[in-house]
């Protein structure tokens, strides 16, 4: 059995690192609860906007805020897009799954023929820093991303709760006829929806060049865990991701630092097969 | 004789098809085209066993990597740790795959909500978990198995010629179990269960054995192509055996091909695999790769049922359009059978509760042989939730169900189906993907009794033309009117010989000529002796065709008697109209 | 007229269907529509709300012809549907559904009015704001329908088997919100197939029997008619 500090130790870092599951389980998570699509095409919209803030950064010096400035609106404008599509030819939940799965395969060989299938990573001063609290090490650029994880979701959890748009895409998921009926004009709503779910991934992107090595078959890498985050975390519900996300991270590292580091999927995994047996009233 | 030559044709292709790749490996080609066909085959085999479960009944796998490494790693460890010869590997690798699918489907299926992307996601998660437990278990261990030091068995003189083999041969018994699937019983069951799975069951497919059976398949057959492979690979790692792309590019060929009809997953595994070789033959494996990608998305927006059914529609409107005939039905109705003595249903104390809502409270009815009987009652009281219980859609809370003296109460909605009850839905649940006459002769082969194949498809005709369809058999539901549709039910229910027909509204939502019409066949139904109980709304038609009015008002019986009687009643009209109205 | 409705046709789906329905509904009225289940009721209905296209006839609204507005723009022209069912947004709050109500800007302008004046008719779910609505009971859901409908501030509301599924005293009480929303200055066009209530609270009242108007006039006419009683009972 490790010993205290490193289970601590552990648990702060699985955390921290949760809160990447958490951010991209967030974009995911809206539009599938809300808009019916499972955009599978998110991981690849993560990727593409970590590569051109590494290839912005990297060529150009260009800081990664301002890269992020420049991405995110773009990711939007991607994201709005493909509702137009889905839209457009009335896709439903599995035709969408198949149809943003095809869309990443697109992304992944555009990324590899670009960049190549090297490994890349995008070197900062900030990404070695961290704090020193007690016995532990909190990593700077880790924390960055978990504080701003969280001020997403909360800010995007009051906005679904609080304000008129957010109440009418609740309702429009729950009963678009009748939502209709009071006004709402569902497609409308449909459209900014998903330009913000894309537009996290941006976020997500920014981030994911500043802490991984960035590679094309990494697309797929988080793949499951993050829908297992999102499952967890109720399918609509971007504080529930967060959390969840926070959760699978902690117990990946804790089971990495008793069991070994190869046994991690399996947490998630296993608690994603529990819940769908468990067959729960909100999936 | 020009008919027979014409059905000859196409099997004579095949047989020279296949003994000509079977003497290719012969012909002296430089090793690379064994290879190159090999994966052709490895893909069609995959893609095709993937069909079976996911194309024909509609349950979507993406943990097909999960079967197809059990298998992989089967023929690895047996044949590297115990020296088992590789032909010996193979049937374990695909019974192993089977065992595994069909521990998963029992606890899976349970579970009725486990359908569409949920279920997608349940597979995928078990190949994960499967990847992790083999790499972390002594089995792989994390390094991967070498299996250069396997004696390949000498089937022919090269070891790609013999791996070549091996592939063609699964290839060919793939398609061959994919076509006998296809057209037998269990195909047409799972064709059902994929368009409509309550409804199928009800019409008396047992869907939970069947859907196991697709699964013990599909999964088998995955497991012993895995084996194959594993001599082509010849190193078998975790990460290159279980990634995603298998399960995915499986989806895409299924799906580009046409997943629901046995022949799609191997047009568009064929297609894929050339072009992705093309593209890596020429240096830009990625280029295709995106290719592949801006393929797929076409074809689900503009061909979503894939290549082959597509030409086929193209075809069939080629062909000039068969004569059509009116729905006007005139049948000749012979006098009408007396009323037997014998009770064909009996209902005792059935109660049925949702939660807190007591749907029915202890309801007794008998319906004797060749009796009509309507069962009617203000909105909420009960009506088509007994209809639901007796033919087995819902479990009874309490009470007892007898047909022809056998109770039936606990029995599911298949075996009940089999006992002859047959019902139909008031709004109509066509199984959408097959035409008329499939939907019929499904109905006639799982509810009536086992008959040849001949005389199932006779039978189904005769019901089309008795409901006056005929000139439509092939049309797929969706070409009819909702008064046509209507009758596709009727004619469902009556291709299952039913000793009791239950019919759930079958006149809503008709037009006053329609609804005449229908009252006609329903008089026709009668008059060939059937026992029916019908829930109507329009009391003009209940009281012209019942026997015997049976009144629900709150989940329980309230009234019971000849229907001019029963709806004058001054409680019954109390019930509809208030108090101060019935006085 | 306020709401004209001329020789409609509408058919969807698997549906009953109505062929060739025509009514009125004036300003400050409370109109009825009655008819055994299955005639078309609901369908009428919800092409009147906008959920359902118009295949053939007219449909006006205050003159304006209705029939090719969309149908999240219905509820701004000022009509209001208390569907059948209820259908509310169950995993959303009491308070959340009644504000999904006044979700067009006019409305919106006056939401804490139109809110003091739903509580004021319905002090229970005041009780029950944050609850989610799918907890209520039967009764309670009804009162968040109609509550819901007031909040758009409509010109008319449309009830659609407002009864259903509900015990008898509570029953009653819906009828008396029904007439007190007439009159609070909302025209009401009521669906139901209680006879005795629907007549009992309506100015007018239409028979609708397998998509069609049979009859029509003042409650004490209609209930002397044997129409209803065909319609009804069969006999």
């Amino acid at each position: 059995m490790p010993s205290a500090t490193l289970l601590g130790q552990a648990l702060i870092s699985g955390v921290l690192a949760g809160g990447m599951y958490g951010l991209l389980a967030m974009g995911l998570s809206l539009s599938w609860g809300l808009l019916r699509l499972v955009n599978l095409s998110h991981f690849a919209l993560a990727f593409l906007s970590a590569y051109i803030v590494y290839e912005l950064g990297t060529k150009y010096g260009v800081a990664p805020w301002w890269s992020a400035a420049m991405v995110v609106p773009l990711m939007f404008a991607v994201g709005a897009s493909q509702y137009w599509l889905f839209d457009r030819f009335r896709v439903n939940e599995l035709a969408s799954l198949l149809i943003t799965f095809s869309f990443a395969v697109i992304v992944e060989a555009g990324i590899q023929i670009y960049w190549t299938a090297d490994y890349r990573r995008f070197e900062t001063h900030y990404a070695t820093e961290s704090i020193k609290a007690g016995p532990f090490f909190i990593p700077v650029l880790d924390l960055t991303m978990c504080i701003v994880a969280s001020v997403l979701a909360w800010g995007t959890w009051m906005w679904l709760r609080k304000t008129y748009v957010g109440k009418g895409l609740r309702a429009a998921a729950e009963d678009a006829d009748i939502a209709a009926a009071y006004g709402v004009d569902h497609r409308k709503l449909a459209y900014i929806l998903s330009g913000i779910g894309a537009a996290y991934a941006g976020i997500a992107g920014t981030f994911i060049a500043l802490i991984a090595t960035l590679a094309p078959a990494q697309i797929w890498a988080w793949l499951g865990v993050v829908f297992a985050v999102v499952i967890i975390g109720r399918l609509g519900n971007p504080m529930g991701a967060l959390l969840a996300g926070m959760l699978i991270g902690a117990s990946e590292s804790l089971a990495m630092a008793v069991l070994s580091p190869a046994w991690a999927p399996v947490v998630s995994f296993s608690v994603l097969i529990v819940i769908l047996l468990w067959d729960p009233e909100w999936l | 004789m020009a008919v027979n030559a014409a059905a000859a044709l196409p099997r004579l292709v095949a047989v020279l098809a296949v003994a000509a790749f079977a003497a290719l490996p012969m012909a002296g080609l430089p090793a690379f085209y064994d290879s190159f066909f090999y994966l052709v085959f490895f893909w069609i085999s995959l893609a095709t066993s993937w069909a079976i479960l996911s194309g024909f009944a509609g349950y979507f796998s993406l943990g097909h990597a999960a079967f197809f490494g059990i298998g992989m790693y089967t023929t690895a460890v047996l044949t590297t740790w115990f020296e088992v010869p590789v032909l010996l590997t193979i049937p374990a690798a695909a019974g192993l795959a089977a065992l595994f699918g069909v521990v998963i489907g029992a606890v899976v299926f349970r579970l009725r909500r486990l359908r569409g992307e949920l279920f997608a996601l349940l597979t995928l998660s078990v190949t994960f978990v499967i990847a992790t437990i083999i790499l972390n278990t002594p089995i792989d261990g994390g390094a991967g198995i070498f299996m250069s030091a396997v004696p390949i068995p000498n089937l022919l003189p090269t070891p790609t010629g013999s791996i070549y083999l091996m592939g063609f041969v699964l290839c060919v018994a793939t398609l061959v179990i994919a076509w006998k699937v296809a057209h037998s019983r269990l195909g047409m069951g799972l064709y059902a269960i994929h368009d409509d799975e309550d409804v199928a069951e009800s019409k008396g497919v047992p869907t939970f054995r069947y859907k196991i059976a697709a699964f013990a398949l599909s999964a088998g057959i995955a497991g012993a192509v895995g084996g194959v492979h594993a001599l082509y690979v010849g190193f078998i790692t975790v990460a290159g055996t279980f990634e995603l792309t298998v399960p995915l590019f499986v989806v895409l060929m299924s799906v580009i091909g046409g997943a629901r009809h046995w022949f799609g997953p191997a047009v568009g595994a064929t297609f894929i695999t050339v072009l992705l070789y093309a593209f890596i033959s020429g240096g830009e494996a990625m280029v295709g790769r995106a290719i592949v990608g801006v393929i797929l998305i076409l074809s689900i927006l503009w061909l979503p049922d894939g290549v082959i059914p597509a030409a086929k529609a193209w075809f069939a409107r080629r062909r000039p359009a068969p004569k059509r005939h009116s729905a006007e039905v005139a049948p000749v109705v012979p006098a009408a059978r007396p009323v037997g003595d014998r009770n064909v249903l009996e209902v005792r104390g059935v109660t049925k509760r949702f939660g807190g809502l007591q749907a029915l409270s202890g309801v007794d009815l008998d319906v004797r042989e060749g009796e009509i009987v309507g069962l009617v009652g203000p909105n909420g009281s009960g009506k088509t939730t007994l209809i639901n219980v007796i033919s087995g859609h819902y479990p009874l809370s309490g009470g007892t169900i007898a047909v022809d003296g056998a109770q039936i109460g606990t029995l599911s909605a298949h075996e009940i189906a089999r006992r002859g009850v047959a019902r139909t839905y008031q709004i109509p649940r066509p199984f959408t993907n097959m035409t008329v006459l499939e939907n019929v002769v499904a109905a006639a082969t799982f509810g009536g009794a086992p008959r040849p194949a001949r005389e199932i498809r006779d039978e189904a005709l005769h019901w089309i033309g008795f409901t006056g369809l005929s000139g439509k058999e092939e049309m797929l539901p969706a070409a009819l009117n909702l008064h046509e549709r209507k009758f596709l039910e009727l004619a469902r229910a009556l291709a299952a010989r039913p000793k009791l027909l239950l019919l759930d509204e079958v006149l809503s939502g008709l037009n006053p000529a329609e609804v005449d019409n229908a009252i006609r066949l329903v008089r026709a139904i009668r008059a060939q002796g059937a026992t029916i109980v019908f829930v109507e709304h329009l009391m003009r038609a209940v009281v012209e065709l019942s026997d015997r009015v049976a009144v629900l008002n709150e989940g329980k019986l309230f009234a019971l008697g000849a229907p001019r009687e029963v709806m004058r009643d001054p409680r019954v009209v109390s019930i509809y109209l208030g108090k101060a109205y019935a006085a | 007229m306020l709401l004209e409705v001329r020789d409609l046709h509408i058919g969807y789906g698997d549906a009953p269907a109505v062929w060739g329905a025509s009514l009125d509904v004036d300003a400050g009225e409370i109109v009825s529509v009655i008819g055994p289940n299955g005639a078309g009721k609901t369908t009428l209905i919800n092409a009147i709300a906008g959920l359902l296209r118009v295949r053939q006839g007219e449909l006006r609204f205050d003159g304006a012809d209705m029939r090719h507005v969309k149908a999240h723009e219905f509820c701004a022209h000022g009509i209001a549907l208390v569907p059948e069912g209820r259908r509310l947004f169950v995993k959303m709050s009491v308070e959340e559904n009644l504000e999904l109500g006044c979700y067009l800007p006019a409305a919106r302008a006056a939401r804490a009015e139109s809110l003091e004046r739903v509580y004021g008719l319905f002090p229970i779910l005041r009780q029950k704001r944050l609850q989610p609505a799918g907890e209520l009971s039967g009764g309670q859901q009804q009162m968040v329908a109609i509550g819901r409908a007031l909040m758009a501030r409509p010109r008319i509301v449309l009830f659609d088997e407002p009864s259903l599924g509900l015990a008898p005293a509570i029953v009653d009480d819906m009828f008396d919100i029904i007439v007190r929303v007439r009159d609070s200055g909302a025209a009401v066009l009521l669906v139901e197939q209680n006879v005795l209530k629907a007549l009992g609270v309506a100015d007018r009242a239409y028979v609708l029997e397998q998509g069609r108007i049979m009859a029509h006039g003042v409650p004490d006419e209609l209930m002397t008619q044997p129409h209803i009683r065909e319609a009804y009972l069969g006999v």
